[in-house]
């Protein structure tokens, strides 16, 4: 038992991993157990890019590599460790933003068919934002209706994954200095799609064999995904589904209920849990629950981004993260695990057969042998939500009481945090701002901001880095904002609710977030909602008084218990946007010294941001806090500035001058 | 005097200065934007910093940086 609380700082999911063993159930923390990471794939020194490999090119360990052996260090095709270690990391940035974008392409079609109004469940649901989208695309809005404009909206943004010519729209949103430096390193993105298999075209054996060329596509691709295809996705399902505004809501496995058909959704793209929150609430539906003997109706909640879309809209509630969705199924009470796209785990089926839980995949891109494949139209999804429910209210009956074991465990949160809603709890409806918040960083009572987001990762003791780095932070007055993953293990210990403030927060923020009434640290959505943090740094920069570009703030960013391809590509468009990004657990380019060097002190000569890597949380948190003193004192700003009251004798002593 | 201080000082230390309990559902002000006309005005003043020409931030400063 003892081993086993160590692979959690969370209760409930030490709780539900004893109960796997006791059931006979292998979860992803067995998993990791038994088998270590190879460890020359983890450096980066591995290439199986062409069948002369896969050849394995690991430094030598425990000693200093010699001139002669690094030059040897190289493929059977001579690719030397530099170009590999890159090649591995630029196609990691390829993945990465292709998931986010192909995301972003489902809810663009989405779009469009709602604006036809042809059978799609969706309409306009955020007009204002439909108009600010649309002037952003340069769409003519006077004199026409919602769906005229959402239309020719939908038709220009998907132009933005293959348009022949022109670089992204979205870029031009960004700070007019680092519009500048894009342009001076030739990293402004042009169509989405094109970035993404350039990536790959670049990285096929003996193409681009310059490291340093080929982290340039890699901006660019990674650029592609923040100011194009997550930027997208957000925007888009804003104006169809509403932007988030602030709501409650409760985390981690005790929401789930005894009393009624548990429904998990789990994965990424909005569309189907939109639905599943209609169907949910759906008098017939409710009332067959009831019949068939659960009193409490139909319970909906989340794991992962799918929960952090319905959270940020709906105030469902989160089940929990990526690691929780096998131990969600391991507490017996779920009716059904629907699932979508991105962090699913195959070995769901597997532990579902140790219980009753039906396993549903829903999207026409993703299937898993052992689940139940109900295809959803993505422009209507309510049939197939429908059908769902039916399912899951009809194998509530078969929920052997004798396997339920819900943890008790759940925590409030208050959630929604967009950055339209920052700026309008900042300054309200008539003048919304982010005036308050760079005043109070100038004044020294906010240090600085910092966006934690990212996975959990079972090499790592879950949720533990997080936790610890960001109470670190907010102790030391930075206001963290948060996404993802990251974001649940946060909101599980408190720190997402306004009383936090003076529990959590040193002396400054917390004055600042008690007269606001915000947490200190700020639920901002799931991980294509990144882009709300790009926005959120973005006004600050125009605001004014912190410099003109967003390399210029005091904010710094974490992925500290990173392990999808996809934060690589997060990583990588906040280095290109110029900024500080520290990674937490492991580091792809270890294998390469030289190129390990470049991202994480050279690249910022070109782009102002740079990476950094630090598995303790601790160290990481001092990493980023000297990263914001620095940046406080480059703008002037390292000694805070008390507003001084004058006496008349001052006053005197001024006329005198 | 020094009393009524102490008293009014002892009442509003960890008093509660917000409404308790927990709100029904989202506080949604995007709904106070109820026409087109308003949803423009809020372009220039809420969404000033990317739509407004009057604005006078770190990028359109009177005076050039």
């Amino acid at each position: 038992m003892a081993e086993m609380e160590e692979r959690s700082v969370d209760g409930a999911t030490n709780e539900m991993i004893e109960k796997a063993t006791q059931d006979g159930v292998l979860t992803v923390f067995d998993r990791a157990e038994n088998m270590r990471p190879c460890p020359i794939g983890a450096e980066g020194s591995c290439c199986k890019l062409c069948s002369m490999g896969p050849c394995r090119l690991p430094a030598p360990r425990r000693r200093e590599e010699t001139p002669e052996e690094k030059d040897n260090r190289r493929g059977v095709c001579g690719a030397t460790i530099e170009t590999i270690a890159a090649r591995n990391f630029v196609r990691m940035v390829a993945a990465g933003t292709s998931a986010h974008s192909d995301h972003a392409r489902t809810v663009v079609e989405a779009f469009i068919q709602a604006a036809k109004g042809e059978g799609s469940d969706f309409g306009i649901l955020d007009e204002q934002k439909l108009l600010q989208v649309a002037l952003d695309f340069g769409i003519e809005i006077a004199g026409r209706t919602s769906r005229e404009i959402a239309l020719e909206l939908g038709e220009e943004a998907l132009k933005e994954f293959g348009k022949p010519d022109g670089t992204l729209k979205f870029l031009e949103r960004a700070p007019l200095r680092r519009q500048q430096v894009w342009e001076e390193q030739n990293s402004k993105p042009r169509a989405i799609d094109r970035e993404v298999v350039e990536c790959l075209h670049r990285t096929v054996m003996g193409v681009d064999l310059d490291y340093k060329h080929l982290f340039q596509q890699a901006s660019r691709t990674a650029l592609a995904d923040g100011w194009g295809g997550s930027m997208l996705a957000t925007e888009l399902q804003d104006i169809m589904l509403g932007t988030p505004v602030p709501t409650t809501g409760k985390v981690n496995l005790g929401v789930l209920r005894h009393d009624a058909v548990n429904i998990v959704v789990h994965g990424h793209e909005p569309l189907l849990p939109e639905m599943l929150v209609v169907a949910s609430q759906d008098k017939e539906l409710r009332a067959a629950a009831a019949a068939n003997g659960a009193t409490g109706g139909i319970n909906l909640s989340g794991i992962c981004c799918s929960a952090n879309e319905v959270l940020m809209r709906h105030g469902v509630p989160l089940a929990g993260n990526m690691l929780q969705q096998e131990l969600a199924v391991v507490s017996g009470a779920v009716e059904a695990m629907v699932v979508d796209v991105q962090c699913i785990m195959q070995s769901l089926p597997k532990v579902a057969d140790c219980y009753h839980t039906e396993v549903m995949t829903v999207s026409h891109k993703a299937k898993l042998p052992g689940a139940i494949h109900i295809e959803m139209d993505d422009a209507a999804p309510l049939a197939a939500a429908k059908e769902i429910v039916r399912r899951a209210i009809d194998n509530y009956p078969n929920r052997a009481q004798s396997k339920v074991n819900i943890p008790d465990h759940s925590v409030d949160l208050v959630a929604g945090f967009s950055h339209e809603t920052i700026g309008y709890l900042l300054g309200g409806l008539f003048r919304a701002s982010y005036k308050p918040l760079n005043e109070n960083i100038i004044n020294g009572r906010i240090r600085g901001v910092a966006g934690v987001v990212g996975c959990t990762n079972a090499r790592v003791k879950h949720e533990d880095i997080h936790t610890q780095l960001v109470r670190e932070l907010v102790k030391n007055d930075v206001l963290v904002i948060q996404t993802g993953c990251a974001a649940m293990a946060c909101a599980k210990i408190g720190l997402m609710t306004p009383e936090a403030a003076h529990l959590h927060a040193g002396p400054g923020l917390a004055e600042v977030c008690e007269t606001v009434g915000i947490p200190p640290v700020l639920h901002m959505g799931s991980c294509v909602d990144n882009s709300r943090i790009l926005m959120a740094a973005t006004a600050m920069v125009k605001e004014g008084g912190l410099g003109d570009d967003l390399s210029d703030l005091p904010v710094a960013g974490a992925a500290p218990e990173w392990m999808a391809e996809k934060a690589i590509a997060i990583g990588q468009y906040f280095v290109a946007s110029g900024v500080y990004t520290v990674f937490g657990v492991t580091w792809p380019t270890v294998g390469s010294p030289e190129v390990t060097d470049w991202l994480m002190d050279e690249i910022s000569e070109s782009y102002g941001g740079k990476w950094a890597f630090e598995p303790d949380p601790i160290k990481m948190a001092k990493l980023m806090i000297d990263h914001i003193d620095e940046k406080r004192k480059a703008l002037g700003l390292d000694e805070a500035r008390e507003r001084v009251l004058f006496d008349m004798e001052m006053r005197r002593d001024l006329d005198a001058v | 005097m020094a009393e009524k201080t102490a008293q009014k000082a002892q009442r509003t230390v960890g008093e509660e200065t917000y409404e308790p309990g927990v709100p029904d559902g989202p506080q949604n002000w995007r709904h106070k934007l109820r026409d087109r006309d308003e949803m423009l005005r809020y372009l220039e003043t809420g969404e000033r910093y990317w739509f407004s020409d009057e604005w006078y931030g770190s990028e359109k400063r009177r005076t050039p940086a």
